[in-house]
C-alpha cells in the first residue's frame, strides 16, 4: 500500500524525542536531520531533541529551510517517523499509512505489532533489519562489549592494587559466552576496554582472555577452578534456559577479593514469569545509565534483586541495561552511519508499505524488518487474501 | 580465470542480475564461468539480457573488471587505462602489485579495503575464514590428539594470537570445534569442551609468558594483523615447546616475500603457504623443503594454511560477497571513479573512494 500515491512532494521525516527513563540521553543527531534534508525531504524535529547530549534546537537547523523545530504532535504526524526506542504510548499520534522506524522487537512484543496494525501504521523494526545472511545491519553490539569492559577495567583499576605494577602477571579475563557480544568482548578485553587505556598500559604485561563456551560453563568443577584465577569475569552468555543461573551466588567466593564482575547479558530478574528468568550470575544487581558500578557494600545492591535470591557473596559488579547509552553520541553516530543508506532507500520506495521482498540488497533488508514481512510470517492466510505480500522464508 | 584448480569461486547469477539492475550496459562473462561450482551457463544467461559470453581477453578490456581473487599480475597489461579493477588486492602486503597497477593507471579498488568510517570491512567473509580454517584444524587434531574424544580428557586448549576481526570469529568457531555436528556429538558423549585463550600483541612479545602457554596448547591459531609483517610473532624455536600432537593453523595468510627488503614473513615462522589445492601439511611434507632457506623449519607440527579459507565453500562465499557488493554497484557503475568523494553523504561512495588505489596511495604518502 502506498502512503503518498499520486503526491508530488517528497516524503517527510519526523524526529520526536524518546519518552524513556530520565537517564536515557540518546537521540538522533543533527547530522542525520541535515542529511535527510539534503535529499530534498522536509524534516520535523521535536523541540528539545538532543538536549541531553548538549545540542540545542538551533544545532538541528541548516540553510536548506527544510528542517523545522516543532512540537511532539507534529513530529509524530509525518510520513516516516524515526525514534530509536519504541514510542509505545505515542502510536496514536501517527497517521494511518505512515511508517514508524524504531527498535520494535516484534518477536517478543506481539502487542506492539498488533496495536500498530490496528492503527494502520506501517513499521520497520530496526532490530530486524538484516542482510540475506541474517547479519544485522543496524546494531551496536560492539558498544555493549566495549562500554561494559571499559567500566569493568575502570572498576578493576580501583580494586586491584597491582593493576599498574610492571611485575604483575597478565590480567586474567574470563568471558563466558562466545556469541556476538562475547566476540566483541574478547577484543575489548585485550585492549582494557579502551584504546586509550591500552596505549597508556602498553609497557605493562597485557591481558589474557579465556573464553568459555556452553559446555565449559556447565562444568561446575572446571568453572569454579577458573573463577579462582580470574580478575575480571564477563557474562556475555545468551542462555537457552534463562530460568537457571550459570554461576551460583556462593561460587562468587571463588573469585579473588579484588575481582570484578562485568554483566553484559543484562537479563532481568522476572520471577513471576513462567518459566521465571534469573540472572546468569546469581545475586548481582542490575544497573542503569545512572548507576552501573556497584561495590560490595553499595546500599543499592539489593534494590534490583528480588527477595529470596541469594546475594551474600559479592564482588564489585558493573551492570547496565543499556551499555551503548553510556556514550550516547558515539552510539548514535554508529546507528546513523548504518541507518542512512537504509533510510534513503525507504524514502525512495515511498515508505514501508511499498517495500518488495525481491528488491535490491537494502530493500530486501528493509522488507524483512517491515510489518509486511512480519504479517506474512505470523498471518500468512490473511496476507494471501488481502495484501499479496510474499512470505519471508528465511530469517 | 582461476589461478589454480582448487579455486572455484565466480560471482553467482544473482550478482549478474544485480549488475544489470544497477545499469551495466553489457556484462561480459568468461566462457565456463561458474562451472567450478556446477552452475550451468543457462543460469547466467537467464539472469540478464545484457549478458554476453566471451573469452578472458574479451572480459579484460571492459570498463570494469570484477574478480574476487586478484588476477595474475601478468594480465594487468591487458586492462585498459582508467578501467576499474575490483578485486581482493591486499595493498599493504603486495607492494609489487600496487606499483604495477599504479603504473598502468588502473582504477583499482581493493575489496578488502572497502570499510566504513570506523574501519570495519564492508565486504568480508571473516566468519568463513575462521569457521573453515578452524573446522579443518580440528579435523587434523582429531587424528593427532591421543584422547580427542575421550570423556576423561581435560578441555582442549586453543590459543589464538590476535583479537581483531578474524581472531574474534575464530573464538566462536574454536569454542564449537569449528563444526556444530562434532560439537553436538562431543556434548552427547560427555566429552569436555574447548578452552580458548586469546592473546594480543602486548602478550605475544613476552617470551616468558608465551612459551609456557605454547607448552599446554593443543591448537595454535595465528589470527594476527601485524603492523610490521617483517617480524615473526612466534619464532620457529618456540614451536618446539608445543605438544607433539599439537596443530598449528594459519588464518592470517600473510605470504612470504623475499623479493622485498626487509622480507615479509609469516607470523609463525616455518609454516608453508597453502592453497585451496593443499592446505594441510604433515611434518614431513615436501613443501617445507621448498621454503626459502632463510625460513627456519626445524620445529614442525601438523600445519594448516590456505590463501583463501572462504574458498573452501565457494558458493556460500560468493553469495555473501555478492550481497555485500550489491549496494556499491550504483556508484561503481554510474559515477566516474575520479568523482568519488571520501566525504560524500553516501557510505558506499565514501568506502569506494577510500579503497581506490590512487586515493589510498595519497593517504599513505600524506
Amino acid at each position: 500500500m502506498s502512503i503518498r500515491s499520486g503526491r508530488d512532494s517528497a516524503l517527510t521525516l519526523g524526529l520526536p524525542l524518546m519518552n524513556q527513563e530520565p537517564e536515557e540521553r540518546r537521540d538522533f543527531l543533527p547530522s542525520l536531520a541535515r542529511h535527510v534534508a539534503s535529499l530534498g525531504h522536509e524534516v520535523f524535529v521535536e523541540s528539545g531533541l538532543g538536549a541531553r547530549m548538549g545540542y540545542s534546537d538551533l544545532d538541528y537547523l541548516d540553510s536548506s529551510g527544510r528542517i523545522r523545530i516543532v512540537g511532539r504532535d507534529e513530529a509524530f504526524a509525518q510520513d516516516v517517523v524515526l525514534v530509536l526506542r519504541s514510542p509505545d504510548d505515542r502510536f496514536e499520534l501517527m497517521r494511518p499509512g505512515a511508517t514508524l522506524v524504531s527498535m520494535l522487537h516484534f518477536p517478543t512484543r506481539v502487542e506492539r505489532y498488533r496495536r500498530l496494525k490496528e492503527l494502520g501504521v506501517e513499521a520497520v523494526s530496526l532490530d530486524l533489519i538484516a542482510d540475506d545472511n541474517h547479519r544485522r545491519l543496524v546494531e551496536n553490539m560492539e558498544a555493549v562489549a566495549w562500554n561494559g569492559l571499559e567500566a569493568g577495567f575502570e572498576a578493576l583499576a580501583h580494586t586491584y592494587p597491582g593493576f599498574r605494577t610492571h611485575d604483575r602477571d597478565p590480567i586474567r579475563v574470563t568471558v563466558m559466552g562466545a556469541g556476538m557480544v562475547g566476540k566483541h568482548a574478547v577484543e575489548a578485553a585485550t585492549k582494557y576496554g579502551s584504546l586509550e587505556r591500552a596505549r597508556s598500559l602498553r609497557d605493562f604485561p597485557g591481558v589474557e582472555v579465556t573464553v568459555l563456551g556452553r559446555n565449559l560453563t556447565a562444568n561446575e568443577r572446571y568453572l569454579r577452578e577458573r573463577l579462582h584465577v580470574t580478575d575480571l569475569l564477563v557474562d556475555a552468555v545468551f542462555r537457552s534456559d534463562a530460568s537457571k543461573p550459570l554461576v551460583l551466588n556462593e561460587w562468587i567466593d571463588e573469585l579473588p577479593g579484588h575481582a570484578v564482575i562485568c554483566d553484559l547479558s543484562v537479563d532481568p530478574y522476572l520471577l513471576d514469569a513462567s518459566p521465571p528468568t534469573v540472572r546468569g550470575i546469581e545475586g548481582i544487581p542490575q544497573g542503569n545509565l545512572e548507576q552501573y558500578v556497584f561495590y560490595p557494600d553499595d546500599p543499592n545492591w539489593r534494590a534490583t534483586i528480588p527477595h529470596g535470591v541469594p546475594a551474600l557473596s559479592r564482588r564489585t559488579t558493573v551492570s547496565c541495561y543499556s551499555w551503548p547509552g553510556i556514550h550516547p553520541r558515539a552510539c548514535m553516530h554508529r546507528y546513523e552511519e548504518q541507518l542512512l543508506p537504509l533510510l534513503e532507500k525507504l524514502f525512495e520506495t515511498e515508505g514501508a508499505g511499498r517495500l518488495r521482498s525481491d528488491g535490491g540488497y537494502l530493500e530486501r533488508a528493509l522488507y524483512g524488518a517491515s510489518m509486511g514481512a512480519w504479517v506474512a510470517l505470523s498471518e500468512p492466510d490473511e496476507v494471501a487474501n488481502s495484501r499479496g505480500f510474499e512470505s519471508r522464508t528465511s530469517g | 580465470m582461476h589461478r589454480e584448480p582448487g579455486e572455484k569461486r565466480d560471482f553467482l547469477p544473482s550478482f549478474v542480475a544485480a549488475l544489470d539492475a544497477a545499469g551495466a550496459e553489457e556484462i561480459v562473462v568468461e566462457n565456463g564461468y561458474g562451472s567450478g561450482m556446477d552452475i550451468d551457463e543457462s543460469a547466467y544467461t537467464a539472469s540478464s539480457s545484457r549478458l554476453v559470453w566471451g573469452d578472458l581477453d574479451d572480459c579484460l578490456i571492459q570498463d570494469a573488471v570484477m574478480q574476487v581473487r586478484c588476477l595474475d599480475e601478468g594480465y594487468f597489461d591487458k586492462l585498459g587505462a582508467k578501467s576499474i579493477l575490483l578485486s581482493m588486492l591486499h595493498y599493504t602486503t603486495r607492494p609489487e602489485r600496487v606499483r604495477r597497477l599504479a603504473e598502468l593507471d588502473i582504477n583499482a579498488i581493493s575489496m578488502d579495503g572497502l570499510v566504513d568510517d570506523g574501519g570495519r570491512r564492508l565486504v568480508e567473509n571473516l566468519a568463513a575464514v575462521s569457521a573453515n580454517g578452524v573446522g579443518a584444524a580440528f579435523g587434523e587434531l582429531a587424528k593427532t590428539h591421543p584422547a580427542f574424544d575421550d570423556p576423561g580428557r581435560p578441555p582442549l586448549r586453543v590459543a589464538i594470537l590476535g583479537s581483531g576481526a578474524v581472531g574474534s570469529h575464530a573464538v566462536r568457531a574454536a569454542s564449537r570445534y569449528g563444526n556444530d555436528q562434532l560439537r553436538a556429538s562431543m556434548v552427547a558423549r560427555g566429552v569436555s569442551g574447548v578452552e580458548v585463550v586469546v592473546v594480543d600483541y602486548d602478550l605475544t612479545a613476552h617470551e616468558s609468558y608465551m612459551r609456557p602457554l605454547l607448552s599446554r596448547t593443543d591448537l595454535l591459531i595465528d589470527a594476527t594483523q601485524r603492523l610490521d609483517s617483517t617480524v615473526h610473532v612466534i619464532p620457529n624455536h618456540w614451536v618446539a615447546d608445543m605438544p607433539l600432537h599439537a596443530v598449528v593453523l594459519d588464518l592470517s595468510v600473510d605470504p612470504y616475500n623475499f623479493s622485498v627488503s626487509p622480507p615479509i614473513v609469516k607470523g609463525i615462522e616455518g609454516l608453508p603457504q597453502g592453497t585451496l589445492d593443499q592446505f594441510v601439511f604433515q611434518t614431513d611434507d615436501s613443501a617445507y623443503e621448498r621454503l626459502d632457506p632463510r625460513v627456519s623449519t626445524e620445529n614442525r607440527r601438523v600445519a594448516l594454511s590456505c590463501y583463501s579459507w572462504p574458498g573452501r565453500k565457494p558458493r556460500e562465499c560468493m553469495e555473501i560477497y555478492g550481497a555485500q557488493l550489491e549496494p556499491f554497484l550504483d556508484v561503481l557503475l554510474n559515477k566516474p571513479a575520479e568523482a568519488w568523494d571520501t566525504s560524500s553523504p553516501s557510505l558506499y561512495e565514501r568506502a569506494l573512494a577510500r579503497a581506490e588505489l590512487g586515493r589510498w596511495l595519497e593517504a599513505r604518502t600524506g
